[in-house]
């Protein structure tokens, strides 16, 4: 039942990210929705969670994208993974740890996919992925804060039990 | 048994892994068949509505948007759509004049008039899920005719080149992602080759002989070659070439003249017919 409303929001992020407007790119670079939705729940989550949520979100990016689908979901099975031991690690009531650990974690799962698809040319991807991981920072905080604030008023049960 | 089988989150981990590996096999073995994939075809059908309920909001928004600009703007928009009124009026003028020779000499060459292609006309409701690859989603699929390898085309030129083809959508790889590949010619001195994208902006028009004759300015088209794409479409202008005196080869780069990005109403020509004359 607690992956209804994340993999709702995950679609969500999918049909918005299919459809940004080019004015809303930072130093070319546009966000990616999906990887800031899972990110911000499995921050907010356990890594068993994380990875189920990055499974989900590779299928949904690797459905919508049409090519590459198995390094999606095998980079974001990972990067949810991560997420998830991040908050089992690290103080997270602390709101710079949610909008770092979004930055890095999209560094993380572009290299990633940069790893698993060799053919990729690398500039292009570099030329833009800083300024994703700024802009998926800022987002990722704003939804972090957002889950918690759910969290704490029990309107949404990430956690079974924390590890 | 070592330790970290019996641990529940490894084994959970490594079991999504190897089924996200084993769906990724199982859809690019479906992509070099041919064969339609299920897993995308179901999940590509259950995101349609959600894009297509974006695409109508956003629009909405720009047409609100359209209506809240200060007068300033609408004036200083007014001036410039006037000065563009005036050049599209005198090239016009020009334009017809041209096809009217064109229309003399075809018929004093007995050259058939043109070349009707069947075209489906399709509308972009989905374009870049992700920042590595160039894709675009359409709304018509296997049910309207399209078929994996028609080219997708707008009143610019050569847009890109069916991927995918589900019952009610379909995917489009743009020119410029890397996994693009079609047969160019450059219309002045009809040296072909083949167009790549570089997932930049620019494309690659590669494998020339060594002494083609290319310029900067030269306008390169479909060359039609494999009958796939049909022959004529503009593919984009040549910015650069580039001669390697080591390697004994010629390549060029082009600005595509019509952009998967910046599109939004296409037409899919499906495989197998025959050239254009645009």
């Amino acid at each position: 039942m607690r992956y209804i409303w994340p993999t709702v929001c995950l679609l969500i992020a999918a049909g918005l990210q299919g459809n940004l407007p080019g004015s809303v790119s930072l130093m070319g670079a546009k966000p990616d929705l999906v990887l800031v939705v899972l990110i911000g729940f499995a921050l907010a989550a356990d890594p068993v969670f994380g990875a189920t949520l990055g499974f989900f979100a590779g299928l949904i990016t690797g459905t919508a994208v049409g090519l590459s689908l198995g390094s999606f979901i095998c980079t974001r099975t990972i990067t949810g993974f991560l997420a998830g031991v991040v908050t089992t690690r690290l103080f997270s009531e602390n709101p710079i740890v949610p909008m770092f650990s979004a930055a890095w974690l999209t560094l993380v799962n572009e290299l990633l996919f940069l790893l698993a698809n060799p053919r990729l040319s690398p500039a292009a991807a570099f030329r833009t992925i800083g300024g994703e991981c700024i802009y998926n920072a800022l987002l990722a905080l704003i939804i972090y804060w957002f889950l918690k604030h759910m969290e704490t008023r029990r309107k949404i049960r990430l956690v079974d039990a924390r590890l | 048994m070592p330790a970290f089988v019996r641990n529940k989150t490894f084994v959970s981990l490594v079991a999504l892994l190897v089924l996200g590996a084993a769906l990724g096999t199982a859809q690019k073995q479906a992509m070099g068949s041919g064969k339609p994939f299920v897993a995308s075809d179901v999940g590509r059908t259950v995101l349609i509505p959600v894009n297509l309920a974006f695409d109508r909001v956003f629009a909405a928004g720009d047409w609100l948007l359209r209506f809240a600009r200060p007068r300033s703007l609408i004036l200083r928009e007014n001036a410039s759509l006037r000065r563009e009124v005036r050049r599209l009026t005198e090239e016009n003028a020009r334009l017809r004049e041209a096809a009217e020779e064109n229309v003399r000499l075809r018929k004093a060459l007995r050259l058939r008039e043109q070349i009707r292609l069947q075209m489906i006309p399709a509308e972009v409701v989905s374009r870049k899920g992700s920042g590595w690859f160039e894709t675009a989603i359409l709304d018509r699929g296997r049910r309207s005719g399209v078929v994996k390898g028609s080219a997708v085309v707008s009143f610019r030129g050569l847009v890109g080149q069916i991927e995918q083809a589900d019952p009610y959508t379909s995917l489009v790889i743009g020119l410029g992602d890397e996994n693009s590949a079609v047969g160019g010619t450059v219309q002045r001195s009809r040296v072909s080759g083949i167009v790549q994208g570089q997932g930049e902006d620019d494309l690659l028009l590669n494998y020339l002989p060594k002494d083609a004759d290319v310029r900067k300015g030269d306008i390169v088209v479909s060359s039609g070659m494999g009958r796939v794409i049909p022959k004529g479409f503009p593919i984009g202008r040549v910015m650069r070439v580039l001669r390697n005196s080591i390697g004994g080869t010629t390549s060029a780069l082009v600005r595509p003249s019509a952009r998967l990005d910046q599109v939004e109403q296409v037409f899919i020509v499906p495989p197998g017919q025959g050239g254009v004359q645009l």
